[in-house]
């Protein structure tokens, strides 16, 4: 289904290649493996000359502790990461509705949150958490120091990519939920924010994967993630590039998996059958 | 201006289902409704030609309000129509809109864009209303699609089954917006025949269209516009046959022509 879709998509903004063309294509194939094998080689060999390659800064992940101690980060890493995103996600959603609301008052105070949360560093909204909040005699764990600062940095951006989400989504859609006499809030949550998750998917993915990368501000409050046990291991295996090497590979993974989930999730939902039905011509 | 006789007639008949009185609108400078008086009562048929911008869809709209009207009235069944809450949602529900581009649901099963409306905002009950948005879905001649999505159904099917979403609400009145304009030629006459058969069943409705054919055949009464304006209005036969205005003369000939 989506392979055809795909298929199609590329027909349709790209001209198919004829045979010229598909020699060229072939012609810089080729090229670009040899630069990449190339490049390859010269990390491989850079690492050898330099003695990165040696057997004392690898054995390290020979032993179960090695790996128990950076699982445990690896978990603290997917927490965080799930009570942010989750934040983001619920926190954007509500501000995004607040946005777009006919209040102007509720529309304003949002659109104000949004930009706020848009324009700040997330490192600056992590100091706020970790240096003022504690000031005012809040107590918080570090788990909710790196969360709150990271989901809300995060929120504001989700909230105007589910509101370019929602703005996508052909009016006729909504004139015709309006027409069999539903009310804005039914027709926002059961028509229009439904299909405007659709058309969000690619945004919503990299704005999360921002969230996990975003969590590995987490050792300024010291809390335990991957990248923070990751330097304990540095500090004590002196071992910075195999570990960081390593560590960068688990972060892909993460990400890739985030990926993953979000493009299957939107499939089981049947969001990948692109409707037919036109905006409503003037 | 001929405000015809079937009009008054059918105000002593009693209150008429849908009345514009005085309705004006502008886009902007564009005065798109110059004084709209429109009456339609219970049963009757009323098709709305005109060249296109003339302002016949923006009309067809105001019944139901998707769009505003800047001065004058909408009454339905006598009641002024309300201009927000769950006053204006209800009486939306007892009038059924066709659009030109189908609308249906992209996200949800063609069964589901029929039962959606009665469970969401009637709410009765799943499996009810799944009984009764089958035997619909039938009656349109869709009954087989019933679990596909929206984008894999014709345009004649879909529009349909757009019918059969409306007809879901037991509407008083329909609203036909152009019906048969996105679509190719051959499935006009599929959607036409549903819309025939509703006509002779009694329903009242208010079609937009450039079905000349279909405005013979079945309407009581066909109202021309032009420039904003309902510059004649008449039974099908006089209107078609002796059109008194000269604007009117002018359409009916640009588009017999073949």
């Amino acid at each position: 289904m989506s392979a055809t879709n795909s298929t199609s998509m590329r027909d349709a903004l790209y001209e198919a290649p004829g045979p010229h063309t598909r020699r060229r294509i072939r012609f810089w194939t080729a090229i670009s493996l040899v630069l990449v094998a190339a490049g390859i080689g010269l990390i491989v060999r850079r690492f050898y000359v330099t003695g990165q390659l040696a057997p004392r800064y690898w054995e390290l992940f020979a032993r179960p502790t090695t790996w128990i101690f950076l699982g445990k980060g690896f978990l603290g890493t997917i927490e965080v990461s799930l009570m942010a995103g989750l934040i983001a996600i619920v926190l954007g959603f509500l501000l995004m509705l607040g946005r777009m609301s006919s209040s102007r008052v509720l529309s304003g105070i949002c659109r104000v949150i949004i930009n706020f949360f848009r324009g700040v560093p997330s490192l600056l909204l992590i100091y706020f958490f970790f240096l003022v909040v504690p000031t005012y005699g809040v107590k918080m764990s570090s788990f909710w120091m790196i969360t709150l600062p990271v989901g809300l940095a995060a929120s504001g951006v989700l909230a105007e990519v589910f509101r370019g989400g929602m703005n996508a989504v052909p009016k006729g859609q909504s004139e015709a939920a309006y027409s069999l006499g539903m009310r804005k809030m039914k027709v926002t949550m059961k028509i229009v924010f439904p299909q405007a998750v659709r058309y969000v998917i690619p945004s919503l993915i990299s704005q999360l994967v921002v969230v996990v990368k975003d969590t590995t501000v987490a050792y300024v409050v010291s809390f335990p993630d991957m990248l923070q046990n990751a330097r304990v291991l540095i500090t004590n295996y002196d071992a910075l590039v195999s570990v960081y090497f390593v560590v960068a590979i688990l972060y892909i993974l993460v990400n890739y998996a985030i990926n993953h989930l979000a493009v299957s999730l939107a499939r089981r939902s049947g969001t990948s059958i692109i409707s037919r039905t036109s905006e409503n011509p003037v | 201006m001929t405000q015809t006789q079937t009009g008054e007639a059918l105000a002593a008949e009693g209150t008429p289902v849908i009345e514009l009185r005085h309705v004006d609108k502008h886009f902007g400078s564009l005065h798109v409704l110059k004084d709209i008086n429109l009456k339609v009562g219970k049963g009757e048929v009323v098709v709305v030609i005109g060249p296109s911008g003339s302002g016949k869809s923006t009309l067809c709209r105001t019944i139901n309000r998707l769009e505003t009207i800047d001065s004058g009235e909408v009454l339905i069944e006598g009641k002024p129509l309300p201009q927000e809450g769950k006053e204006l949602a209800s009486t939306r529900a007892e009038i059924g809109m066709v659009f030109q581009s189908f609308n249906l649901f992209a996200h949800r099963s063609i069964i589901d864009n029929v039962t959606m409306g009665p469970v969401e905002v009637l709410g009765v009950s799943r499996d009810k209303a799944r009984e009764e948005g089958m035997e619909l879905l039938r009656r349109v001649g869709v009954a087989e699609q019933a679990e596909k999505m929206p984008a894999q159904l014709s345009g004649g099917q879909q529009q349909r089954v757009a019918i059969a979403r409306s007809l879901a609400m037991h509407p008083k009145a329909m609203l036909f917006d152009e019906p048969t304009s996105a679509l190719d030629p051959e499935m006009i006459n599929e959607v036409l025949d549903v819309m025939v058969e509703l006509a002779r069943g009694g329903m009242t409705m208010v079609v937009v269209t450039h079905e000349m054919g279909f405005a013979r055949r079945v309407s009581d009464r066909v109202v021309f516009m032009a420039d904003g304006a309902i510059i004649e209005e008449g039974k099908p036969d006089e209107f078609f046959e002796h059109p008194t205005t000269e604007r009117a003369r002018e359409f009916l000939d640009s588009i017999k022509g073949h």
